[in-house]
This record gives structure tokens, C-alpha cells and sequence, in this order.
């Protein structure tokens, strides 16, 4: 991969590659990991990118589909992760400056199935529902009442009533 | 006051140090880990594997004088082989960037069609082997006694008055060719429980996946 192709084309997003990644793993090895995969995904499937739709949203979808792929691997690997015994939390070092409601919400997130996660955080992103669908590959119809679900799901982990 | 899930989302990374872009290093060494890649790695190491155990059954058979086996082996095992290194190129060919549904399908369409694909093939390989087994032992050692011979006149001798059909007694043929339709009629089923030892895990992730993008897709289901 070319700095340049780097700099001026993953760069750009690389919060929102950052988001994705951090939702679909618990540890900082692992999203480092996701994030270079990402990386590396994006660079390789570069001549793909038909521009019918955004630039930055067809990386959410790679990056989407790249994290998806990478935790159905770590789920089916017989070579057991550190992270799959630890407990779904922040690494320590990096939650000093960390709002304690926001670790919280990322922790309850990681609790969701791995559909749900891409659906809130696209709508954390403040994709539309037209967006959502198109990522997610259904209609926008069915978005308002998944991330409806998904809201309440998140509020019923925050307020501790389900795990 | 309660803050909503998006103000939290928002604030949160103004205030954390969550978007610290991590350094990329060694990203053309960084093997490609996902699930597709690592399906087709297992298929390629499996198609190789069909390859060499041909030729390492037949080079044993020669050696323990059974190479009538090792034949029969190597000509079921090569097609096999075959066939699946076609299916690997239709692999390779799934398209990464379109979306989470269409590529799981996508995948989810390749495995069921290289399952359809082995069935049929299984319905002839798994007899075909059998018969090389049965082939083996009966025939022996090229140039040498045959073995299955010693068998049928020792069994001549015991039953005089059994019913003959082309020179082979006629229950046993029977059995045999029974055994080897049953072989065909469940060579489907023997096939999925080898298929769901080496990818059983890996294909029920797909399908709990799949199940839930589809339930995002229908109305009834909300």
C-alpha cells in the first residue's frame, strides 16, 4: 500500500474505521489487528469502488464486512484469544480521559450481535436509514424499527437489567 | 438529566482518546484472516492433500501387496481433486465489497452449490472406494495368488450346493451390491458429517449470521 493511497484516501476515515473496529473487539491487540485488515482490505479492493455510492460509504462497508469476517474467524478459531476470556471492557491505559457513560455505551455495544453493532453505529454516525439499508443490504423500512429495538436493548444493558 | 445514547456516542469521543489512529506496520506481511480466506486456504490445503494421499495410497498398496486398492484409490481420489480445485476458482472470485448480506450470500451460494457438487460426486466415490477395498483384497498382489480365488473355493468346498451367479456365489454378490446401493443412497449423509467435522463451526456461524440479516429484511419480523 502507498503512503499516498494511505494519507489521502483512508486517512480521511479512519475515525470512523477506528469506531467500527473498536466495537468488534475487546482488546488493544485485536483492534489493531482489525484496523490494519481494514486497511489492508480497502487498499486491495480499491479497483472495486464503482463510485455509486460515497467514498466513505463504501469503506464503512468494507470495514463493516472486513470486522464481520475477522470475529466469525476469531469465533471459529481453535487457537483461543486472550480477549476470549476477558471481560468486555476498555483496555485500562487508554480509559483515563474516558467518560465513564461513553465506555459504557462501547462496552454495551460489544454486547449486541454483530448485525446490531453495524446497524447502531451506522446510526450513531448519523447515517440515514436509506444509507443503513444500503449497507446493510435491506431495506430502509426495517432500519427505524431495528435501531428502535437496538435503543432499548442499550438502555436495558446501561441500567443493568440484562447482560 | 438523563443523556441519550447519541449525546453519550458524540461527547465521548470529543473527550476520549478512542481515535488515536494506530500505526500501520508490516501491512503487506498481515496474512488476510477472514472467514472467506480462510475457508479457501483449507480448501486448497485440502485439495493438495486429496493429491498427495493419492499417490501415498497407491505407493502403500504396492507395498503391502494390495495394489489393485491403491488404483481404485488414486483413480476416485485425482477426479476428486479435480473437481474441487474448480470449485476453489469460484472461491477466490467472491466480491468483498458489496454488502454484509449480499456477501455472506454470496459465500453462503458458493458452499451450497460445492456441497450439491460433492454430493453427487460422493454418491459415486464412496462405492467406487469400497469396490477398490473389496478390489484389493480380492485380487492381491499383481502376478501373484489372488487371495479372493483361495476364498471362493474354500467356500465351494463348505457349501457344494450354493447358487452360483458368473462364477461368484449368488448372496454373497448380493450382499455386496447391496452394501455398495446403500453406500450410494447415504453417500449424501456421509459426506455432510465429513464436511461438518472440518467446517461444521464455521458454517453454523454463517447461517446464525445470515438468519439474522435476513430477519432485518422481512416486515412481518419487527
Amino acid at each position: 500500500m502507498s503512503s499516498d493511497f494511505y494519507t489521502s484516501s483512508i486517512l480521511p476515515h479512519a475515525a470512523i474505521i477506528i469506531k467500527i473496529c473498536r466495537a468488534y473487539t475487546n482488546t488493544e491487540e485485536d483492534f489493531e489487528d482489525y484496523y490494519q485488515e481494514v486497511c489492508l482490505q480497502i487498499w486491495k479492493s480499491r479497483d472495486n469502488f464503482q463510485e455509486q455510492s460515497e467514498w466513505s460509504t463504501w469503506v464503512f462497508r468494507l470495514s463493516l464486512n472486513v470486522s464481520l469476517s475477522l470475529l466469525k474467524k476469531k469465533k471459529n478459531n481453535h487457537q483461543h484469544f486472550a480477549s476470549d476470556y476477558s471481560p468486555v471492557e476498555l483496555p485500562e491505559e487508554r480509559t483515563d480521559n474516558t467518560d465513564d457513560s461513553f465506555k459504557q455505551l462501547y462496552n454495551a455495544i460489544r454486547k449486541l450481535s454483530e448485525v446490531d453493532r453495524g446497524v447502531i453505529l451506522l446510526y450513531l454516525e448519523e447515517k440515514s436509514y436509506q444509507e443503513i439499508a444500503d449497507i446493510m443490504g435491506t431495506n430502509p423500512n426495517n432500519i427505524g424499527v431495528r435501531i428502535k429495538r437496538i435503543k432499548e436493548r442499550l438502555k436495558k444493558i446501561l441500567d443493568g437489567k440484562i447482560n | 438529566m438523563e443523556r441519550s445514547i447519541e449525546s453519550i456516542w458524540k461527547e465521548g469521543f470529543l473527550t476520549s482518546e478512542e481515535l488515536v489512529v494506530p500505526k500501520i506496520i508490516n501491512l503487506y506481511d498481515k496474512k488476510s484472516s477472514h472467514l472467506v480466506d480462510k475457508f479457501a486456504r483449507m480448501f486448497r490445503i485440502n485439495v493438495k492433500g486429496i493429491v498427495i494421499g493419492a499417490f501415498v495410497v497407491l505407493l502403500l498398496s504396492w507395498l503391502v501387496r494390495i495394489p489393485y486398492m491403491g488404483i481404485g484409490f488414486f483413480i476416485a481420489l485425482i477426479p476428486l481433486a479435480y473437481v474441487n480445485y474448480k470449485l476453489m476458482k469460484g472461491l477466490d472470485q467472491i466480491d468483498k465489497t458489496v454488502n454484509s448480506y449480499s456477501y455472506l450470500k454470496s459465500f453462503d451460494t458458493w458452499l451450497k452449490e460445492m456441497i450439491s457438487i460433492n454430493q453427487k460426486f460422493a454418491r459415486v466415490f464412496y462405492p467406487f472406494v469400497l469396490l477398490a477395498v473389496l478390489a484389493g483384497y480380492w485380487f492381491g498382489p499383481i502376478g501373484g495368488d489372488m487371495p479372493g480365488e483361495a476364498f471362493l473355493a474354500g467356500l465351494k468346498h463348505q457349501f457344494p450346493d450354493m447358487l452360483l451367479i458368473f462364477g461368484y456365489p449368488l448372496y454373497l454378490t448380493l450382499a455386496v451390491l447391496l452394501i455398495l446401493a446403500l453406500v450410494s443412497i447415504f453417500a449424501g449423509r456421509i459426506y455432510m458429517f465429513d464436511l461438518n467435522l472440518v467446517y461444521g463451526r464455521q458454517i453454523q456461524r454463517l447461517k446464525d449470521i445470515l438468519a439474522d440479516l435476513e430477519e432485518l429484511r422481512k416486515n412481518s419480523s419487527f
